[in-house]
Parts: C-alpha cells; sequence; structure tokens
C-alpha cells in the first residue's frame, strides 16, 4: 500500500521547480563557463539529471515494477555503443 | 485505488467460446483484424513480391548468362529498359536494386515477420488475438501501399531506383548522378512507409508475448519459434527506427538540398553506411532469426525428440540478438574506415560464429539417434541447416579482413547472402509454409509435389549458387553489367551461362510450389487437428481454428517440444495435456536422451 | 470491469498477473517509445558525428541561434509537462473538470511551443540560416543548418503530433469518458507527452547550449 500512496502523490510541483532550475542552470553555464571541455560534461550530467527526473517521476518509471526499468534501459547500451564507435571514425582522422 | 485501476483491462479480447459477432465480408476478408487472416495476408503479399523479385532475378541472369542478347519478351518491357529485347545497363541497376529491395523487405521480412509473427504468437501461446488488433491490421494495410510504390517507381520518369538495396550516398543522396530523381525518392518513401509498418507490427508481437501468455505458459515453455520471433520483434522495434532516420536524411539530401551524406557541401558518405549498417546488421538477423526458431521446431517433430539443449537454444538466439548490434562494421572493411575500428568489428563478428554453431550443434543433437519422419516440412528444414553452416561458414571468410579485402565486393558475396538468405530464410519459411499450411487453411499440401519441388529447389539451389564463390574468387564483381567488358574475367562466360540456366530451372520448380500451394487450398485433402502430432498449443485447435482461437483460455502443463517422453502413452506429449509424467522441464529430456 | 473482462472471470485478471502487472496499452505505448528513442538516436547521433567531423561548421552557442527565446520555450514544455501529471492526478481521483482543464492548459502550452517554434524558424531563414546546402548563408557551414532542421523538426512535429492526440483525448474527456478506473488513454498520451518534453530537454542542451 505504500507504494499506492506514493504513487497518487508524487512531489510533482517540486520536480517542476527542480527542472526549472536545472534548466536556468545549463543556460548559465553555456554562456558563464569559458572552459568548453567542463561546461560540456557540466550540460551532459544535467541534462542527463533532468531526463532522469521526467522518466523517474512524470512517467511515473519509479513506481512501476523493475522489469519495465529493464525495457526501458535496452536502447542506452545501444546508443551509446553506436555513438562511441562511429566518433571514433570522425575524430581520429 | 489507482492500482485496481491499472490492473483492470478494458480491452480484454475474447476466446472463441466466449463471444459472437457476425462480421461483414470486408471486415472479415479484408480490413480484418483477426490476426490469423492478417497473417495470410501478409503471405499473398509477401508471395507475390517474391514472384516478382524472382522474376527480376531472371532478367538479371538473363543479361549475364547471355549477355547482350534479346531477352526472350523483352520486347514487352517499354523502350527505356529494354528495346528489341536488351536489357540496358540503367534498368540493369535498377532491376538489382529492386530484386534487393523487394526480397529483403517484401518477401523475406513480412514472410518471416509478417506470417509467421502474426499467424504462430497468439496461437502458440494460448491467446484469442493480437494485443493490438487494429494496429495489426494498420500494420498490414501500411506494407501494401509501401510495396505499391516500390514497385510503381519503375514506371515514372528516369525508372526506378539504382543504387544499390543499400543505397550508398553519394550515389544515392544526387540525382545527377544516376539520372534517377523520383524513383530513388519513392525507394526511400516507401521504405520509410514500410519500417513504420514494422515498427508497429513489433510493438504488437512483443506486447502480445509479455501480457498474454497463457496460465502454465512461462518463458521457459515458450516455443523456439515465439522465442525467435520475439527477440526478432527487439530487434526489428529497436533497428527500424535508425533505418526511418537515415531514410529521412538521404531523402531530404536527395529532393530538398540537405548535406548529410553530400561530400560536396561537407557531408559525410560514411555516415550514411554506420547508420545503414547499424541497422542492417540487425536487420540481417532479423532475416534469419524466425527461420532458426521455425526450423528448431519442425526439427523437433520431424525426429520425434525434443530439441536438444532448449535452454542453450533460447540463450544463443538472444547472445546473436545482442552481438547483431556490434557488428555492423564488417560491412565497411573497405570503406575507408578506421582500421582500429575494423579490428574490433573483425573480432566481434567471429564471436557470433559461436552462438551460430551452438544452434548448429544443437539441431545435430537434436535429430541423433531420432526416428526420423521425412515430410516435406522436416526435409526443407534439414536442407536450411545444411545450407546455413556453408552460408555461415564463408560468412567467416568474409569477417576476417585479410581474406575480405580480397573478396570484398565480389560474387563470393553474393553467393554468402543467397546462402544465408534463400538457403537459409527460404527454406526455412518453405518448411514453416508446409507445416503450418493445414492450420492456416485447413487443407493439407500435396506430399509428393512437396517432395519434388523439395529435391529440385535444393539441387538446382546448390548450382546457381555455389559456382558463385568461385565467380567471386576469380575477381568477378558483383553488380556487374557485363563482365566481358574485362578481358580477365571474359574465361567465367560459360560458368555464368550455367548459372543462369541453372537459376531458370530454379526458377521452374518454385511454379511447381505455387501451383501446389493455390490448388491445395481448394482441393487439398482435408487437414485433421493435429496432422503431424505435433505438441504446441496451436495444434489443439481445429484447423483453421475459429475466430478467437481457442474455445476457452488454454492451461499449459508442460515445456514446447516434449516427443517421446518416457513412459507416455504415444510419442509426443502435448502442451496442453495434464497428466502423465507431470511437466518435466525441456533439459530434463535434453539430458534423460 | 467491462462485460468483456466479466465474461472471462478471473482469468481475465490472471492473465494481466503473468505478464507486466500493467494493461497492454500502457506496456505497449513503453514498447513504442523505445523505438523513438532509437529514432531519435539516429538524428542525434548524426548530428554529433558531424559536428565531431566538421567542428568549424558548427559557430559557438548563441551566434546564430537564440538561447532567450528558446530557453522561454523549453520552459513551456516542461510547465505543460507539469499540467499534463495534474490531468493525469485528476482522472485518477475522479476530478471531470479538473481533468479537462488541465488537458486543455497542456494542450495550449504545447501549441505555443509549436507556434514559438514556428516564428524561430521564419526569423532564422531570413537571417540565412537554412537547411539547403547551397542558400546558406548565415555563420558556420551548411551542414550546421540540415542538423538543426532535422533535430527540431522531427520534435516540433512530435509535439504536433502530441497536441492533436491531446485535444483528441480532451473531446472523450468531455463526454466523461474516463474515471479512475477507466484512464488508459489519458495516461498513455501522457506518457508520450513527457517523452516528448525529455527529448527536448536533450536536444535543447546539444543544440543549443553545447
Amino acid at each position: 500500500m505504500e507504494v499506492d500512496e506514493k504513487k497518487a502523490h508524487p512531489p510533482y510541483m517540486l520536480i517542476w521547480g527542480v527542472l526549472a532550475v536545472l534548466m536556468l542552470g545549463k543556460v548559465l553555464i553555456s554562456m558563464l563557463i569559458g572552459l568548453k571541455w567542463l561546461a560540456v560534461l557540466l550540460l551532459v550530467i544535467v541534462s542527463f539529471t533532468s531526463a532522469l527526473l521526467v522518466a523517474f517521476y512524470y512517467m511515473h518509471l519509479r513506481f512501476e515494477p523493475k522489469k519495465l526499468w529493464l525495457l526501458a534501459a535496452v536502447p542506452i547500451p545501444l546508443i551509446l555503443i553506436f555513438i562511441f564507435t562511429v566518433m571514433q571514425e570522425f575524430t581520429q582522422r | 485505488m489507482s492500482m485496481t485501476a491499472t490492473r483492470t483491462d478494458y480491452d480484454l479480447l475474447p476466446y472463441a467460446g466466449e463471444h459472437h459477432e457476425e462480421l461483414s465480408f470486408i471486415r472479415k476478408y479484408i480490413f480484418s483484424t483477426d490476426h490469423k487472416t492478417i497473417g495470410k495476408q501478409f503471405l499473398f503479399m509477401s508471395l507475390i513480391f517474391m514472384l516478382l523479385g524472382g522474376i527480376m532475378a531472371m532478367m538479371i541472369r538473363w543479361q549475364l548468362g547471355f549477355p547482350g542478347q534479346p531477352m526472350p519478351g523483352g520486347t514487352l518491357l517499354p523502350e527505356t529498359m529494354s528495346p528489341g529485347g536488351i536489357i540496358l545497363p540503367e534498368f540493369y541497376a535498377s532491376l538489382l536494386t529492386m530484386h534487393g529491395t523487394f526480397m529483403i523487405f517484401f518477401a523475406i521480412m513480412p514472410l518471416l515477420v509478417g506470417v509467421f509473427g502474426n499467424l504462430l504468437i497468439p496461437l502458440q501461446i494460448g491467446a484469442p488475438d493480437m494485443a493490438f488488433p487494429k494496429l495489426n491490421m494498420l500494420s498490414f494495410w501500411l506494407a501494401v501501399p509501401s510495396g505499391l510504390m516500390m514497385l510503381a517507381s519503375f514506371f515514372v520518369i528516369g525508372g526506378a531506383a539504382g543504387s544499390g538495396w543499400t543505397a550508398y550516398a553519394p550515389l544515392s543522396a544526387d540525382g545527377q548522378y544516376t539520372g534517377v530523381y523520383m524513383g530513388q525518392r519513392l525507394w526511400l518513401l516507401a521504405l520509410f512507409i514500410l519500417g513504420f509498418s514494422s515498427i508497429t507490427g513489433a510493438v504488437n508481437y512483443i506486447t502480445t508475448v509479455i501480457n498474454m501468455r497463457a496460465p502454465g505458459l512461462t518463458w521457459f515453455r515458450l516455443p523456439l519459434s515465439v522465442w525467435a520471433l520475439f527477440i526478432t520483434a527487439i530487434l526489428a522495434l529497436l533497428a527500424m527506427p535508425i533505418l526511418a532516420g537515415a531514410l529521412i536524411m538521404l531523402f531530404t539530401d536527395h529532393a530538398l538540398g540537405t548535406t548529410f551524406f553530400r561530400p560536396a557541401a561537407g557531408g559525410e558518405p560514411l555516415l550514411w553506411q554506420h547508420l545503414f549498417w547499424f541497422f542492417g546488421h540487425p536487420e540481417v538477423y532479423i532475416l534469419i532469426l524466425p527461420a532458426m526458431g521455425i526450423v528448431s521446431e519442425i526439427l523437433a517433430n520431424g525426429a520425434r525428440k525434443p530439441v536438444f539443449g532448449y535452454k542453450a537454444m533460447v540463450f544463443a538466439i538472444c547472445a546473436i540478438a545482442f552481438l547483431g548490434w556490434i557488428v555492423w562494421g564488417h560491412h565497411m572493411f573497405m570503406s575507408g574506415m578506421n582500421p582500429m575500428l575494423g579490428t574490433t568489428f573483425m573480432f566481434s563478428t567471429i564471436v557470433i560464429a559461436v552462438p551460430s554453431a551452438i544452434k548448429v550443434f544443437n539441431w545435430l543433437g537434436t535429430l541423433w539417434k531420432g526416428s526420423i519422419v521425412f515430410h516435406v516440412p522436416f526435409l526443407n528444414a534439414a536442407a536450411f541447416v545444411s545450407l546455413f553452416i556453408i552460408g555461415g561458414l564463408s560468412g567467416v571468410f568474409m569477417a576476417s579482413t585479410p581474406v575480405d579485402i580480397v573478396i570484398t565486393d565480389t560474387y563470393f558475396i553474393v553467393a554468402h547472402i543467397h546462402y544465408v538468405l534463400f538457403g537459409g530464410s527460404l527454406f526455412g519459411i518453405f518448411a514453416g509454409i508446409t507445416y503450418w499450411y493445414p492450420k492456416m487453411f485447413g487443407t493439407m499440401m500435396n506430399e509428393l509435389w512437396g517432395k519434388i519441388h523439395f529435391a529440385g529447389t535444393f539441387v538446382t539451389y546448390n548450382l546457381v549458387f555455389f559456382p558463385m564463390h568461385e565467380l567471386g574468387l576469380q575477381g568477378m564483381m558483383r553488380r556487374i553489367y557485363d563482365p566481358n567488358n574485362y578481358v580477365y574475367l571474359q574465361h567465367l562466360q560459360p560458368l555464368n551461362t550455367f548459372i543462369s540456366v541453372s537459376a531458370f530451372a530454379l526458377f521452374a520448380f518454385q511454379m511447381i510450389f505455387m501451383v501446389n500451394f493455390l490448388y491445395s487450398i481448394w482441393f487439398g485433402k482435408k487437414a485433421a487437428d493435429n496432422p503431424w502430432r505435433a505438441t504446441t498449443l496451436e495444434w489443439s485447435t481445429p484447423s483453421p481454428p475459429p475466430h478467437g482461437n481457442f474455445q476457452q483460455m488454454p492451461t499449459v502443463y508442460r515445456g514446447p517440444h516434449e516427443y517421446s517422453v518416457p513412459g507416455a502413452r504415444e510419442d509426443f506429449s502435448p502442451q496442453w495435456e495434464s497428466g502423465g509424467a507431470g511437466a518435466p522441464s525441456p533439459t530434463h529430456h535434453a539430458t534423460a536422451h | 470491469m467491462t462485460s468483456h473482462a466479466a465474461a472471462v472471470g478471473d482469468g481475465g485478471q490472471e492473465r494481466l498477473e503473468r505478464g507486466f502487472e500493467f494493461y497492454n496499452l500502457k506496456l505497449g505505448m513503453w514498447i513504442f517509445l523505445l523505438s523513438e528513442v532509437m529514432f531519435f538516436t539516429s538524428l542525434i547521433g548524426a548530428y554529433i558525428i558531424l559536428r565531431f567531423a566538421h567542428p568549424e561548421q558548427f559557430p559557438a552557442p548563441g551566434t546564430v541561434l537564440s538561447i532567450e527565446l528558446t530557453a522561454f520555450n523549453t520552459f513551456m514544455l516542461i510547465c505543460s509537462s507539469v499540467t499534463m501529471v495534474k490531468a493525469y492526478a485528476a482522472v485518477q481521483h475522479d476530478d471531470q473538470q479538473g481533468l479537462q482543464v488541465w488537458l486543455l492548459a497542456t494542450i495550449i502550452l504545447g501549441a505555443s511551443f509549436v507556434g514559438i517554434q514556428m516564428y524561430e524558424y521564419v526569423y532564422l531563414v531570413r537571417e540565412g540560416f537554412v537547411p539547403i546546402a547551397n542558400l546558406y548563408t548565415a555563420e558556420g557551414g551548411p551542414l550546421y543548418g540540415s542538423t538543426f532542421y532535422l533535430m527540431t523538426g522531427f520534435h516540433g512535429t512530435h509535439v504536433t503530433i502530441g497536441v492533436l492526440a491531446l485535444t483528441g483525448v480532451l473531446l472523450r474527456a468531455r463526454t466523461g469518458a474516463f474515471n479512475s478506473q477507466k484512464l488508459g488513454p489519458v495516461e498513455i498520451v501522457g506518457l508520450y507527452w513527457h517523452f516528448v518534453d525529455l527529448v527536448w530537454i536533450v536536444l535543447f542542451t546539444i543544440v543549443y547550449l553545447i
């Protein structure tokens, strides 16, 4: 029943606030941090966090069976494999 | 409260005994939502497209066997294709492209995934229909216009696409290189629509297998065909969108003048190859895995023995499916790709031989000491195994980069792909069609003519494709219009003529199948419910099954391929029958024998 | 529980419990979203790779594209996500009026997102930032224009489809079709909508900010 309670009242407004702040943070990082690699690293981390927040709370993945987590994670290794392999191709010439 | 809300399924479908509804002719046969009808629709559609693809292959073989001579009936074609019956080089390029496209995307793929996916999944898991019957109908009715669009491209100005079924950029990215404008765009759009059809199909199959299995049908009691179709659906789900994205980019390059793949304005042609093969290699397994599942099942039925190493078979399917994602670069060894990547891809590709070999050994183990019934499906399935071994072994040659440098883009590749796609998939399809024909149409196909078709196809098939290995080693390149233009290829002309004559014989033998197939629908012997004495759920229903498939929800008591269980009354123990030796796991059996 | 489910009695319930513990429609939507992930992977992957191959064609963030305008647009899409979950929470509590109001708010926010994107496109095209290689006159190179319009265009198409789907759900909601026992379409249109939002969070970062 505990899960049911959580499902009925996930902190929707709180997540909304966090998402808005993270987005502002991204804009500031992009404008203020001159070091390109640091900016890119921070931006990737922040947008990954925002994406996870949306998936976990707005798409309710947090409250779904773990089997669904597994299913939802299937494309991730494929994406990483593809992008990193092909990047090898185009960065080393 | 919310929990119950999500649990209550308001679109549960009724079984045959629970619900009756008279449907109009159109709803029953044309815009049907019944998975069996859709499967049959896919069957007819893809057999027609396969016939067209076969006719294209015959024209290709005519040009190679008798270059520059007027083709019989060639004068019927428009002047832009074959003036005076002589095939033009442009038309030859279109024929090659469209033969590959039709056979892969409109024949083998819908035959394996569309036909057997639709027919077998609900029947073998004990469901009344697919999870989304209307989406299923959409999937078929997207595939038809897409195929017609592809066919129509022959008759537009400039003819059909001529850049090969792989449509390598920049040849395919700019109309001025080939003179084909409209044809290439129709090719791209048609494939995009087909991709959408495949994705809707895949969503349906995956949902159905996960959510609609009958009670007792645990994951490791699923028939191997369902396992293979399930994994295939996952591959299609994840691979087709990659193709869709790549097609859109190529389309905008071609039609709007963007510059993804056109090097003139800074694009990267190699990116197309990476995207295409990142889709294309999983696609290769989409084209073979269902055939492997079907064959496993039919071999067990013919040998009257359980599938040897059922779990190993399942894990091998999963391993092949995963490895299929990390080997795409082996199609590109000679593309100027980073050599370090080439080595990585070489190793990952050779690793695929391991799960493939596991499957082959398990098939041989299934046959070992069986009391084999040589029915037509069994013969075709056995042919699958033997030809897949040859095709698989020639694949290892190409996977090794030093060898591939010599044989890349030669007829060795043509031989390899036809050994796995024709010798592999198509023999699997023949096995599947003849095996489930009684369930589809309620009649049996003619056994004698089936055997004649099998023997003729097997012999002529090898006469056509085995010599192609030699052509390739001699240096004859694929897609070549007239090898006699090269002095060093001229001595191969007799061999080419021999291959062409054998190909015409191969085509003629397929007519036997076609006549047998059509004749038996109306005049075939009436089929019993379980004519092959098989064990999976679809054989518990009448042939053909009613709308809703089962009278009520079946219960499953045992593993899928339980033949010759010690102590059982008969040499097969159906999944739906309780009692006997209880419900031992399939692995038990494999060790017991 | 409707007549079909009632007709199969306990069997219906049992059929669900062996599967994924939720209904087909929702599982199907999740599976479809996986294929959407791969679709956007091909588009975004092509962008990342082309950018690595030709860094000179991609100027620093903020030089061609307006970060401020798009940040505002992003904020609207985040707001539309929260109105969507509010609509879902409303239907969970049988709050018909809340469902309709929040759905309408989501539709308005989503449509405004598309509108602002259209405005942005018109502005950019006037600046010579176009997808067509030989008409490109803005800073950077034509790959920038090609990839930008491809990614944002397909995302915009998804938002448009989402707005149409939400409108369909709203029209059905007005007839009282949904309640706490029967909310499948509201939930799956929400899943789709949040996914589109999620894609935009990624796109905004890599197209506008990096």
